[in-house]
């Protein structure tokens, strides 16, 4: 375990030392300064009695204290998802073909260490590189709105424990392609195919309609259930943040195990691997 | 003395058999030995430390440190590994690289490793760059502190892949004093390298690896003493006495004072002595002729029939230049 948490904190400060993780770390910084500096809420009884955006007097706004928080935080909660999880993909694909890059890979499998808590310390080291940023952007705007405003509200975090388990399954994908082509563009393409057919496997009833053969529905009803479902756990964290109700948690399940299936893949992968 | 590594029969083909890396090798090394692996390019040298550090699986055979199959983990607990061209993460300043080997290798106790980092970065002279990242290191630079990184967990059998490799002179000669303190300390040296005089200068024992096959294995004493090949220190005034020893021997050769001579075997060596002593020649020595390790191996290869060995050797010949 020891040696797990070694790979992982190594991870971790590699990670700091790219400029992607300090791009994060810096767009969620200045995310959180507006929203501590600039938006100025001025609450009477719970009530929305005033509100200013750098200075200017926002007219016209007539709503509840708690839907202009909610719909700030759903507003975050959407990025994050979206744009958020677009730069953790790109921040973390060379994790591991690193780590197996010739010259690399040879002085750490020397040391009395398996494959498999090399594998794990890497993917925890990058899931915690994004853990941390989701988290900061998450736990800060939160914390930010809820003293201005006095509306706490829980859902929101909830919203970034999805973000990154729905991460940690789309990395689990690219660690498992990482290890197979040993390539961060083949990676990184392969996690943006994911998120980029997901919301039309959704649809694929729609899609079915167009299609005469029924080779072609079973295919697409094959990739459906061995992809992981982020359009569908998208859209759980926008109802998640709108205390909207759930009417299916199985996509974050399906997804999350078929995150243990390519995770476990990787592994036998890395196992039965000459370097 | 135990035996610390063993291998059987290892063999490894690769492209579908095209290539065979290693054949049937076989090798063993005692505790507390310096060992060499020779052989040109090509010749199986990687494969076959790979296979022991269980970087790669052999087709068939086996190979085993301290008597612990060379796949598991456990095996590498007291080994220590300085591979050739490797690439340190260079966001780590030379200190938390230790720091961080020092982890993966199970030393627990940050004091301990801080200490022996400290201790090692001293022994190969980069203790004052100890803070500075390791992408500004020289390949010399890189090289010692690979090799501190191999030594950190002070372990008992060390492998390193040509460990004087971008070091210049001085470095070589510290590097090799280093290993000479290291199997005073009782410790295995696996050590592979291209320089065969440097081979030569710290090895106990030696083994030639040529396409894929283990041609020789012994001391450096046995490759480099010829059992045919002696020189005798007596004089040699008469040229018909030196055509008669020449009946008797498949060469003969006579000058300031020196007989050198090429016998088929022990008795032919005999006969030639005896005919100098019927002739009244006083013999002062014999001494079996003994030969360069590069002389050695050049002629193992050589008979193992190897076309294109001035090719192979270029670069090699080339390093051993500038070392000098």
């Amino acid at each position: 375990m020891n040696k797990i948490w070694a790979v992982s904190y190594y991870t971790f400060r590699e990670s700091l030392a790219r400029k992607t993780f300090i791009g994060f770390f810096i767009i969620s910084s200045i995310v959180l300064a507006i929203l501590l500096l600039a938006i100025n809420i001025d609450a009477v009884d719970g009530a929305l009695a005033g509100l200013s955006i750098f200075g200017k007097e926002a007219r016209g706004i007539d709503m509840e204290l708690s839907k202009l928080v909610i719909g700030i935080e759903v507003g975050l909660a959407t990025a994050l998802f979206t744009a958020g999880l677009f730069f953790s993909i790109f921040a973390t694909a060379s994790l591991v073909p690193n780590m197996l890059d010739k010259g690399n890979i040879d002085w750490l499998l020397a040391k009395p260490i398996s494959r498999e808590a090399l594998l794990v310390g890497r993917y925890l080291g990058g899931l915690l590189v994004v853990a941390f940023n989701v988290f900061y952007l998450v736990a800060g705007a939160w914390l930010i709105l809820s003293i201005k405003t006095g509306v706490w509200h829980l859902p929101f975090l909830l919203s970034g424990v999805l973000i990154i388990a729905i991460f940690a399954v789309i990395y689990a994908f690219m660690v498992f392609l990482g290890v197979s082509v040993q390539n961060s563009a083949v990676a990184i393409m392969g996690a943006y195919l994911i998120m980029f057919f997901s919301p039309m496997l959704v649809e694929r009833d729609r899609i079915y309609a167009l299609l005469s053969n029924k080779i072609w529905q079973w295919l697409l009803d094959g990739i459906y259930y061995l992809t992981p479902r982020t359009f569908e756990v998208g859209v759980m964290v926008k109802d998640t943040v709108l205390m909207e109700p759930i009417a299916s948690w199985s996509p974050i399940w399906h997804s999350l195990a078929l995150g243990v299936l390519f995770f476990s893949s990787a592994v036998l992968l890395l196992k039965r691997k000459n370097f | 003395m135990n035996e610390v590594i063993a291998t059987q029969n290892l063999t490894r083909h690769f492209s579908r058999g095209r290539v065979k890396a290693l054949q049937g090798v076989s090798v063993s090394v005692a505790s507390g030995k310096i060992f060499g692996l020779l052989g040109p390019n090509g010749a199986g040298k990687t494969t076959f430390i790979k296979i022991l550090l269980g970087l790669q699986r052999p087709d068939t055979g086996t190979a085993t440190l301290f008597g612990i199959p060379a796949s598991d983990p456990s095996a590498r607990k007291h080994v220590g590994y300085l591979p050739e061209n490797h690439r340190f993460p260079e966001f780590l300043t030379g200190a938390a690289l230790l720091d961080y080997c020092g982890r993966l290798s199970g030393m627990r106790d940050k004091q301990t490793r801080l200490q022996r980092a400290e201790i090692l970065l001293k022994r190969v002279k980069m203790w004052e760059w100890r803070s500075t990242r390791t992408k500004k290191y020289s390949k010399g630079m890189v090289q010692r502190l690979g090799l501190a990184q191999a030594l950190l967990h002070d372990p008992q059998l060390i492998f390193l892949d040509e460990p004087t490799d971008g070091v210049d002179p001085i470095g070589r000669k510290e590097i090799r004093d280093l290993l000479l303190e290291l199997k005073q300390e009782g410790k295995t040296i696996f050590l592979n390298s291209h320089l065969l005089s440097e081979v030569e200068m710290i090895c106990d024992e030696v083994a030639i690896l040529h396409k894929g096959q283990l041609l020789r294995q012994g001391t450096v004493h046995e490759l480099t003493t010829s059992d045919k090949r002696y020189r005798l220190h007596a004089h040699i005034g008469d040229a018909e006495l030196l055509q008669q020893i020449r009946t008797r021997a498949t060469t003969a050769e006579a000058q300031n004072g020196h007989l050198d001579v090429v016998v088929s075997n022990v008795q032919s060596l005999n006969d030639v002595i005896d005919l100098l002593r019927q002739h009244q020649v006083l013999i002062q020595a014999i001494m079996p002729h003994r030969q360069s390790l590069e002389d050695s191996f050049f002629q193992t290869i050589q008979g193992a029939g190897t076309s294109d060995l001035n090719n192979v050797f270029k670069t090699d010949k080339a390093e051993q230049e500038v070392s000098v």
